[in-house]
């Protein structure tokens, strides 16, 4: 009885898990063009899309605008369901760094050239639809870390890697409680901020042009350093605490817009403000967002391009990406309607004027999580110099791509 | 015929959402997929990149390390907590309701929660753990974010989530007759030679059946790990500090939904399978199953 029990449940328990299910549906009207976006994270945010929506079918009489809201979490295996069974949208939402794979593989078409005019657009946020040089998508909004500071530790925020450090240690020696910045890991999440800090000191991950790895190189090597040499003014048995920096256990710590509404929401007695990054020589950040992309087996894609300009107009991009969380990527709305933001937000329009975006590989994600954060890991606890694990890091990328420098 | 009528139900569940699925997954182990273009048969290049190829797969035979690791510590440690708590309730003759609920709790309490209360608890600066060993001298430690410090720490959480063996352990004690228990009082058998000689014996098909089922559990383990090194950055899945708590599937669910290469995922899930048939079967043929 026993066997037999143990053979079904060992069965049963490794064949769970190996599923997932997607589709999607049609809906009646002339023409009806569907749009996949993340779920709204507000209602005020649902508000704000119907009225882009209604505004959009008045323009284009006898048009009809599907809008399909997943959550974040299941979108991308949603999506790859839909592209496997042949049932995706029109027209639909693409994190940055999918961009450059789905081109790869022609799931998604080539922006038609003179679509729109790329000087409407911030170039960081643009270049993240790039592959092979070609435009593959637009932005529809865009954000970035930057320099969380608490005002009562911090009374001006660092401009310069030697400022931060001065500050840093300076924090912690008034207070060995307290550290005095809240120093990225080697994670996943640590190697996506980490190439702002590079392009912070002058310099690149990859040249993908002429098939070339530089993120072991000087600039690269420096900016591992700078987090190396932040740490014995910011213990990690400090900075580990939850929400160190929200409890006044940090000085100052990166981190995106998202951090900002939770902070006032559950400290609000904290006085915060956000700056661009310290640099060495270029002011610099990186970026995330999201993008949108015509697929090539959907319908309609003149009119998808259209919906896509709709949305990154300037009369529509501020509260669409407000809505979404972001920043506008449209010029001429960040500038017009930059007062719109809160006061910790504008540190985040600065950082964004100088954003970098990713380099477009396809395997990035790959590289990023199983080179380059091991690496920045093994350079933080002090198991490698910061040159000797880049130089691994970056070794194993070219093998794995191929490229020969 | 009517057989088959009243198995129909048990029978196309079966077959639509696990026989076809795992057809389908072994199919895939052998192309190179990423969910999106036809899949190209590649033959068993996944499985010799999985097992040989250190730079596509830098961090599988870490992965594995660590999972075994993780359920040479996690199901012992969860046996020997359920037994002990199946001992006590079973011992006390008021309330074994209520404390029985209490100690199940842990099982039916969502993931996500599970992995904020932990969070907290191995918290270094504010940690109720930390204030627990700190009462007996030990120093404050960083418990999810020393290396060596994360499967342990991960272990004795599954230990904590171990109410279903210890309701088990539990029908296990009451299934040992009464006559065995008081013939040993009788012959002069003391508590400690009660538990070694007659217990521990009687529970051990018990025991048998929650080692086999523990292993398969511990090799799987996933949603707890993916929670509890998801948080803060939300992003952060790449399995803890130095890859100490990369779990097997963990992996794989990385290249799968991350990385873009189903193939491999499917492969390393049979890679997977393999390991528990082969680990199961030596547990059949070794551990003594039966009663005595």
């Amino acid at each position: 009885m026993i066997r037999r029990v143990t053979g079904a449940a060992a069965v049963a328990a490794l064949l769970a898990g190996l599923t997932a299910c997607g589709g999607s549906e049609e809906a009646a009207g002339s023409t009806t063009l569907t749009y996949w976006m993340f779920q709204d994270r507000t209602p005020q945010a649902g508000e704000v899309v119907e009225k882009i929506r209604t505004d959009f079918e008045k323009a284009n009489p006898g048009v009809t605008v599907k809008i399909v809201k997943i959550p974040k979490d299941d979108y991308n295996t949603k999506l790859s369901s839909a592209v496997a069974a042949n049932t995706v949208p029109d027209v639909g939402v693409l994190d940055q760094p999918l961009v450059a794979r789905y081109a790869m593989d022609g799931t998604i078409k080539e922006l038609p050239a003179g679509t729109v005019n790329e000087a409407d657009y911030f170039e960081g946020a643009l270049n993240t639809n790039r592959w092979n040089g070609k435009l593959y998508g637009l932005p529809i909004d865009h954000t970035a870390v930057a320099l969380f500071y608490n005002k009562k530790l911090v009374p001006t925020p660092p401009k310069t890697w030697d400022e931060l450090k001065q500050m840093s240690d300076a924090i912690h020696k008034a207070d060995p409680k307290v550290a005095g910045i809240v120093v990225p890991k080697g994670d996943g999440y640590g190697a996506w901020m980490w190439p702002g800090v590079v392009h912070g000191a002058g310099g690149e991950m990859v040249d993908e042009a002429n098939k070339k790895v530089l993120f072991d190189q000087g600039p690269a090597v420096e900016a591992l350093q700078l987090w190396v040499d932040l740490l014995p003014s910011s213990p990690r048995e400090i900075t580990d605490s939850e929400m160190a920096f929200a409890n006044g256990l940090a000085g100052m710590m990166i981190s995106g817009p998202w951090d900002v509404a939770t902070i006032k929401d559950q400290f609000p007695e904290l006085d915060f403000n956000v700056a661009p990054l310290p640099y060495k020589t270029t002011p610099a950040g990186n970026i995330g967002g999201e993008n949108a992309v015509v697929f090539t087996k959907g319908q309609n894609a003149d009119l998808a391009w259209k919906w896509l300009k709709h949305l990154t107009s300037s009369e529509n991009n501020t509260v669409y990406a407000q809505a979404l969380g972001g920043f506008p990527i449209n010029k001429a709305a960040a500038e017009r309607d930059a007062g719109s933001f809160g006061e910790q937000q504008q540190g985040f329009l600065e950082q964004l004027k100088v954003a970098h975006a990713r380099p477009a590989v396809p395997e990035w994600i790959q590289i990023n999580d199983e080179f380059i954060a091991p690496a920045i890991e093994a350079a933080l606890s002090g198991k490698q110099t910061s040159q000797q694990a880049l130089t691994e890091a970056a070794d194993k990328t070219r093998a794995l791509l191929g490229w020969n420098s | 015929m009517v057989g088959w009528l009243l198995i129909t139900p048990a029978l196309v569940y079966f077959v639509v959402f696990l026989l076809y699925p795992a057809g389908a997954a072994l199919y895939y182990s052998f192309t190179d997929w990423n969910l999106r273009s036809p899949a190209e048969w590649v033959g068993l290049q996944n499985y010799s990149d999985l097992l040989f190829e250190d730079v596509k797969f830098p961090h599988f035979w870490k992965s594995v390390q660590v999972t075994i690791q993780y359920t040479l510590i996690a199901v012992p440690l969860t046996l020997i907590t359920a037994l002990g708590q199946a001992l006590l309730i079973n011992a006390i003759r008021r309330g074994s309701n209520l404390f029985r609920l209490l100690l199940f709790l842990p099982v039916v309490t969502a993931e996500a929660a599970v992995g904020a209360i932990w969070r907290w608890l191995y918290d270094p600066q504010y940690g109720l753990i930390n204030a627990i060993i700190g009462l007996f001298g030990i120093p404050k430690q960083n418990w999810l974010n020393t290396p060596e410090l994360v499967i342990p720490a991960l272990a004795f959480i599954a230990a904590w989530q171990c109410g279903i063996s210890m309701i088990i352990y539990l029908a296990g004690l009451k299934g040992i007759p009464d006559s065995i228990r008081e013939a040993s009082i009788i012959d002069g058998a003391g508590p400690v030679q009660r538990f070694w000689k007659v217990v521990v014996p009687m529970l051990r098909p018990t025991t048998f059946y929650l080692v086999v089922t523990g292993v398969i559990a511990a090799l799987q383990v996933f949603g707890l790990v993916y929670v509890i090194f998801s948080g803060g950055g939300g992003r952060s899945v790449t399995g803890g500090p130095e890859q100490s708590g990369l779990m097997y599937v963990l992996h794989l669910y990385l290249f799968a939904f991350r990385y873009d290469a189903m193939g491999a995922a499917c492969a390393m899930s049979f890679l997977l399978f393999l390991l528990i048939m082969i680990v199961t079967a030596l547990q059949f043929k070794f551990i003594k199953q039966e009663a005595a």
